[in-house]
């Protein structure tokens, strides 16, 4: 051999040396998180240095004493007080081992010293260096400690707090790097490749510099964490006048969120507002109702229906969104508005019946309400004034929507339905209208069309953006740009969509404006012997979303908005009586499911599949042309995949076994496997936390109350020892809703 | 429907809301009463005078159609004067039996370190007992039997503190604290005109109430649970500020007393939050911390605390076998 084939080969020692205490760093690294190790960086300059003198090959007899005396340098400065070497060091040092070397024998692990445990530690940090010296130089084969390290991180990363996402991205382009070299390294010895002939190189380098840049950007692109904001609606506030309509939100650079009356031009950015509207006492969490539109236009709603009033009492509101025949249950609510909003309408839950004072007395009589019979809107007026409402209770009858009642609701809608929420403007773009029908084919009844057109935007990366988000120019129609370009909105853009998608196949829709059910404080109220959650309802929480006509059921709200929930109450009959009913019943919704899921399940398949045909090419002939390299480093890629979606293809998992043997069992495992999840995305139960603690702390993040109901079924089986819950399926629905949020 | 709403077991609702039109902004204190009076234990009251702790017990005692006894404790009170007395009849010439006011349903024992630890023993002993020995006859407690104490903060001159070793016959200690300026300035818009403790009505009958009592034991508590009580107790007994820990009577209190509280908030089942929520006012009387633990300021209290903060909350079947 001649020199510079030596250099170079001094140069890929060097470097794949290097990869491989880079990757032995992996292992150390989750130590500073999960382990008791207060000086991580000890070790690891201890592991340096070890590495460092196997690498220049000294004589043993060098080289042994250099580490030990490294070793017990660090276990001084660590752990003993005496100067080194004195006799009372020699004491200690010996005291030390005399009775770690009884706990060994008595197996008493935990008794351990803590020097003792380092001196071990540190013991398999020399011997490691040694090892991985001997496979990564004189064996070259790196591959099982790279495959090991992936898995060790996986599972570091799925079993304890330790964040592994960085750690995984390093390994993998590590990986990469030192099985190129490798390979390379090998076939340069095999053929004694001269320096002339490296100019072949280009063969293996495009691809292992592709792979190396293919990771990275995997890495980037791997699921992160979208933040949860309040969804807020560009509107300016109705306190803040000045900046009317007259100019369209559109031209303004930024605008306030907030609750608006004009929605005739929808679109544009704009600034958070925290300003209290109205505090809400009441036991569940929900929507607060405002208004609806009919007339979209292309660029926003009108409202042409606005005209019909009525006047109506403060006892009898007479303003219903459903039939009789949905089942309600009563209950009450008491709102109290903040002096900062100037808000002359009345917000009301869904089955509002009758407004009173909180005290005994009447309302002034003065007071007047003004209802909008097509709209929903209601006025209040005191001698002829707008006039704001300080603070009133809301009797209301909570409706609960039966599935098989909506499913199997026929679709005659009534003529003015028809006419009236069926509109569409004439230029409305024709993809929007095959959009609409390619997302409900397939679906036999309206409520799964509904369904169907509800979960497409969060099928296909929708995303939810309140900054950045456009604004239709010229002819260009609001729709159509959020649902073909932009891709990227706040509610009014998702509820503006599905309205428009619906009425672009004759079901007949319309939009409503209102509140989210705001902020969960830490207070509660109790009111005449309940106990009422309080809830604070700012600026921000203004909302819009979607309610669609169900004839012999009337209106049902639906939630399409990204990281929204649908507050509205749906169940499944169970009739004991009849077997074979509620079984096809279930079964729809099983199949549903195994649908929507089959594609991961079938994923993981194919890639054990593949995994398995490429290691047995691999393993067949070494010589091959179809090179070691590439095998592992599909083997890595997949494990790479597998890595990242492995929370999903778990809830995919469990999601299938809850469904296939609802229980106690299943349950659990998938309670405590959403624990897990939110525990990763920063929502970290303590372990003196209580469940219901916790599931307090989540609603409140995602202002919702699915994690407090679901709690309450586990605490019923783990602490009454209950089997399985009766109301299976609802839990399974809360479950899917938080596993979909906690994974989002 | 979703159950997630707090509700109280509907005859205790009345009885609280009976406590509310005459104690202002001590609803807690009415709850946990009712928890040691459904749990069959006894309360011990302690805080400055004037604060309304004899108020809340008339109050409760007057919602309770039951016999109600007052024993005003003071230096000169003998233990006779608790119990009873045999008293020579010339006419029939036997001794009759005189029964004291331990001999009722529910005993207010006003004021209780203010008299001799002699005569307060006579009262602490029948505590755990379901009868009491009077010269040397065994005279059967009413059922139920419930004790209210007070007693003001041991610094206050001219008492004699109850012996630590007998504290833990109290299934609670409560402290009431001073109303906010709201309350008190409500408290006198009230008690102008006849006192509202005279319009209070009873509204649970001797039966009723001995039926709850019953059905208070029947509430679950699961293995993960008790578990837990045991862990928890334990831990008091391991920090190093305790000098004498709580003892197992201590663990028997907190879970009888949790079995109350989950009945009183409509549940028959026991959640660690319940246990959470008791320990401090079941178990902080039972134990003694050192004095270097006092001389550094830690209470009873903190200790729990910390060891609550420390101890994990049962989440699955099992895990801890
Ligand atoms: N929180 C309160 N609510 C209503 N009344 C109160 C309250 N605190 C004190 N009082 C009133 O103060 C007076 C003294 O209360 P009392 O029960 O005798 O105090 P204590 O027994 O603590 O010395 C009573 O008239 C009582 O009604
Ligand atoms: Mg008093």
């Amino acid at each position: 051999m001649n020199l510079t084939s030596d250099r170079h080969q001094s140069f890929y020692q060097i470097t794949i040396y290097l990869c491989g205490f880079l990757l032995f760093m992996e292992w150390l690294m989750p130590l500073d998180v999960i382990g008791e190790f207060n000086n991580v960086s000890i070790f690891y300059i201890y592991a340096a240095f070890c590495f460092f003198i196997s690498f220049i090959q000294m004589n043993w007899m060098i080289s042994v004493p250099l580490k030990l005396i490294g070793l017990l340098f660090i276990l001084d400065g660590l752990f003993i007080g005496e100067r080194i070497c004195s006799g009372g060091w020699f004491t200690i040092v010996y005291d030390q081992i005399l009775y770690n070397i009884q706990v060994i024998q008595s197996q008493q692990w935990w008794d351990m010293t803590p020097m003792f445990r380092s001196l071990l530690f540190l013991i398999l940090l020399w011997l490691m260096s040694y090892l991985l010296f001997y496979w990564f130089i004189i064996a070259k084969r790196m591959l099982v400690f790279v495959v090991l390290t992936i898995i060790y991180v996986t599972v570091v990363d799925t079993f304890t707090v330790y964040d592994g996402k960085w750690a995984i991205i390093r390994t993998f382009i590590l990986a990469m790097v030192s099985l190129g070299l490798a390979h390379f390294y090998k076939e340069m010895e095999k053929e004694s490749i001269s320096v002339k002939s490296l100019r072949v190189t280009y063969r293996w380098v495009v691809p292992l510099v592709s792979m190396v840049i293919l990771s990275s950007v995997l890495g980037f692109a791997s699921p992160k964490l979208t933040p949860q904001w309040p969804d807020p609606v560009p509107y300016l506030t109705s306190a803040n006048p000045g900046a009317g309509s007259g100019d369209g939100p559109g031209n303004g650079p930024v605008q306030k969120v907030g609750y608006g009356e004009n929605d005739s031009r929808l679109g544009g950015g704009f600034i958070q507002d925290d300003t209290p509207v109205f505090r809400a006492m009441s036991q569940d969490e929900q929507y607060w109702r405002v208004e609806s539109k009919d007339t979209y236009t292309g660029k926003g709603w009108e409202d042409t229906l606005e005209e019909e009033t009525s006047e109506v009492t403060s006892r009898d509101l007479e303003f219903s969104t459903f039939t009789d025949d949905v089942e309600t249950e009563e209950r009450t609510s008491f709102l109290d508005f903040t002096g900062e909003a100037n808000f002359n309408k009345l917000v009301y839950p869904y089955g509002v019946d009758a407004i009173s004072r909180f005290s005994q007395d009447e309302f002034s009589e003065n007071l007047s309400f003004q209802l909008h019979d097509n709209t929903g809107e209601i006025d209040t007026f005191e001698s002829g004034d707008p006039v704001q409402l300080e603070e009133y209770v809301v009797d209301y009858n909570m409706p609960s929507f039966e599935y098989s009642q909506l499913r199997e609701a026929d679709e005659e809608d009534p003529e003015e339905i028809v006419e009236q929420y069926t509109q569409l403007p004439d230029n409305l773009p024709n993809r929007v209208v095959n959009l609409g029908s390619q997302i409900i084919e397939g679906e036999d009844n309206r409520y799964d069309q509904a369904k169907a057109v509800e979960a497409y935007f969060a099928a296909n990366d929708f995303e939810y953006e309140t900054e950045d988000v456009e604004v239709p120019e010229g002819n260009e129609d609001y729709v159509d740009q959020f649902l073909f370009e932009t891709q990227l909105g706040y509610c009014d853009n998702f509820s503006t969509s599905m309205v428009v998608l619906l009425r672009s196949q004759d079901i007949p829709a319309r939009w409503v404006k209102g509140f989210t059910g705001g902020e969960l404080t830490q207070e509660t109220a109790s009111v005449e012997d309940q106990n009422l959650n309080v809830y604070e309802v700012t600026s921000g929480n203004a909302h819009s979303w979607v309610e669609v006509y169900f004839p012999e059921v009337g209106w049902v709200p639906f939630e399409p908005t990204q990281g929204f929930a649908n507050n509205a109450d749906f169940y499944t009959e169970v009739e004991q009586s009849d077997d074979g009913e509620t079984s096809t019943d279930e079964d729809g919704e099983t199949e549903d499911t195994e649908e929507d899921n089959s594609e991961n399940p079938n994923q993981a398949q194919q890639q054990e599949e593949a995994e398995s045909d490429e290691a047995a090419a691999g393993a067949g002939d070494d010589n091959n042309w179809t090179p070691l390299w590439i095998t592992s480093a599909l083997l890595i890629f997949l494990a790479a995949i597998l890595f990242f979606v492995r929370h999903r293809l778990m809830a995919a998992y469990l999601r299938r076994q809850i469904r296939k043997k609802p229980g106690r069992d299943t349950f659990e495992r998938a309670y405590i496997f959403l624990l897990k999840v939110f525990e990763k995305r920063k929502m970290k139960r303590h372990a003196n936390q209580t469940l219901r603690d916790f599931a307090n702390q989540v609603d409140a993040r995602y202002q919702s109350s699915d994690m407090r109901q679901l709690t309450y079924h586990y605490e019923r089986m783990l602490y009454r020892n209950e089997q399985g819950s009766e109301q299976m399926s609802k839990v399974t629905e809360l479950w899917e809703n938080l596993i979909k949020k906690a994974l989002s | 429907m979703s159950s997630q709403t707090v509700l109280y077991q509907p005859k205790i609702s009345e009885v609280l809301r009976n406590i509310n039109k005459v104690i202002i902004g001590k609803d807690e204190e009415a709850l946990l009463s009712i928890v040691a009076l459904l749990a069959k234990g006894h309360v011990l009251l302690e805080d400055v005078p004037g604060v309304g702790k004899t108020m809340l017990v008339r109050t409760l005692a007057k919602s309770l159609d039951c016999d109600f006894k007052r024993i005003q404790f003071t230096p000169d009170l003998l233990p006779s004067d608790v119990t009873g007395v045999s008293i020579y009849n010339p006419k029939t010439l036997e001794f009759e039996f005189r029964s004291g006011p331990i001999l009722g349903n529910i005993v207010l024992a006003d004021e209780i370190n203010r008299t001799s630890p002699k005569t307060q023993s006579s009262l602490l002993e029948g505590m755990e007992e379901t009868s009491i020995t009077v010269e040397g006859e065994a005279v059967p407690l009413k059922k139920p039997f419930f004790v209210m104490a007070t007693q003001n903060p041991i610094e206050y001159e001219g008492t004699y503190p109850l012996p630590e070793a007998q504290l833990d016959r109290f299934l609670l200690k409560l402290k009431m604290g001073y109303p906010s300026a709201k309350q008190e300035m409500e408290m006198l818009n009230r008690t102008s005109g006849t006192h509202p403790i005279h319009e209070v009505q009873a509204v649970l009958s001797r039966e009723e109430l001995v039926a709850l009592q019953d059905k208070v034991e029947e509430v679950y508590v699961d293995a993960t649970v008790t578990r837990y009580i045991v862990d928890l107790v334990r831990g008091t007994r391991n920090d190093e500020g305790v000098y004498l820990g709580v003892s197992p009577r201590g663990s028997i209190a907190l879970m009888k007393a949790a079995k109350a509280y989950a009945f009183i908030r409509d549940r028959d089942y026991v959640l660690p939050d319940d246990v959470k929520y008791l320990a401090p006012f079941v178990l902080s009387h039972r134990m003694i911390l050192t004095s270097e633990a006092k001389f550094e300021g830690s209470s009873p209290e903190g200790i729990i605390a910390d060891v609550l903060s420390k101890l994990s909350v049962p989440v699955q079947r099992n895990v801890s076998e």
